[in-house]
């Protein structure tokens, strides 16, 4: 017997706890604007699709094959739109551009050699930060397209405008930090988040 | 000196020497049991990818090191393991064998001669150089 299709508040839900792997209800509630998140995790839990521990919710074996069958239930008219096609594509180019500037912000060359970039070159750190901007800024087109589609997309650019703001304002950490929702987090949330909704494999 | 049992590319220079069993992680649900079972900090994990999503929680719940069976330091986990200073060996491979992991060439028998070989090994992590990660035999 097949399982039935996760309708769109599960959906919803279930991809948020399956893009942060370890996520406390607050956060869904908040990132999702799910009104009873809580009654929606018990749900997904007695399906199997999450387990709660350590005050967090974690997606099970079972969450990433029911999603990746709801996701072509609900984003039939997404996968079929021609103009999203070259969108996507250029994603993939601004992507690898954005990991290396990532870890252009982690590490310097110094020599030849990758050493820990210890953030006392403001001007080399400002440079970075532009790059960032300016990859992010490439994303727009892309966002608003899913936007049009799925208004949850709409959260994206705020999150990266938030954490762009921040990182202006000086709190650095906002660019790469694993804990916050800095650029890397929403980037990397976006990036897994798409590949689902497209029902793409991610590239190794 | 002590048997250097794999190598591959160290994601960042450090002095951390992490020591453990290694333990591998197929699926999330390994992570989930592994975080419950209290012992994470007892083992080196194990994973196929570099875009092995999953790991993200062990991570932030201070994994001490981790070996990769391909991906590159780049790649998303890279990114995560300097984040938190987790020593981190990325597309590991054998010493005592052929094996060699090429994008998109690469058959299930790669992964699981390298899961079956170093799952369980008590080994420490050599990640002194800038660019060779190494998993040395400790037990």
């Amino acid at each position: 017997m097949t399982a039935p299709v996760l309708d769109k508040t599960d959906y919803d839900v279930l991809n948020v706890v399956a893009l942060k792997k370890m996520v406390a209800a607050e956060v869904v509630a908040a990132d999702t604007g799910t009104a009873d998140v809580e009654s929606v995790l018990a749900r997904l839990e007695e399906r199997g699709l999450i387990v709660v521990a350590a005050g967090a919710a974690f997606p099970t074996d079972d969450a990433e094959p029911a999603l990746a069958a709801a996701a072509a239930h609900h984003y039939a008219a997404v996968r079929e739109d021609a103009g999203l096609a070259p969108l996507v594509d250029r994603f993939e180019t601004v992507n690898a551009q954005f990991l290396t500037t990532m870890s252009s912000w982690q590490q310097i060359d110094v020599g030849g050699r990758r050493v820990t970039n210890d953030h006392s070159d403001a001007e080399y750190d400002g440079k970075v930060i532009a790059r960032l901007d300016k990859l992010v800024q490439r994303l727009g087109p892309l966002l608003d397209a899913l936007a049009g589609h799925d208004p949850r997309f709409g959260a994206y650019p705020r999150r990266f405008a938030a954490a762009l703001d921040g990182i202006d304002a000086g709190r650095h950490e906002l660019v790469s930090a694993p804990t916050l929702d800095s650029v890397h987090n929403v980037w990397f949330e976006f990036h897994e988040d798409l590949l689902r909704t497209l029902g793409r494999a991610r590239v190794e | 000196m002590a048997e250097v049992l794999a190598e591959g590319y160290n994601v960042f220079d450090t002095a951390k020497s992490p020591s453990g069993t290694i333990k591998y992680l197929s699926a999330p649900a390994d992570v989930i049991n592994l975080i419950k079972s209290g012992k994470l900090q007892e083992h080196i994990l194990l994973v196929r990818g570099g875009t092995t999503t999953f790991l993200a929680p062990a991570l932030s719940m201070g994994a001490i090191g981790v070996i990769t069976m391909s991906g590159a330091p780049e790649s998303h986990l890279g990114i995560l393991s300097r984040e938190f200073q987790t020593p981190c060996v990325m597309t590991a491979y054998l010493t005592d064998s052929d094996s060699r992991y090429v994008v998109g060439q690469t058959g299930d028998e790669h992964f699981e001669e390298i899961a079956k070989a170093l799952d369980g090994r008590k080994v420490r992590l050599d990640c002194t150089d800038h660019e060779v990660g190494r998993v040395v035999a400790d037990d």
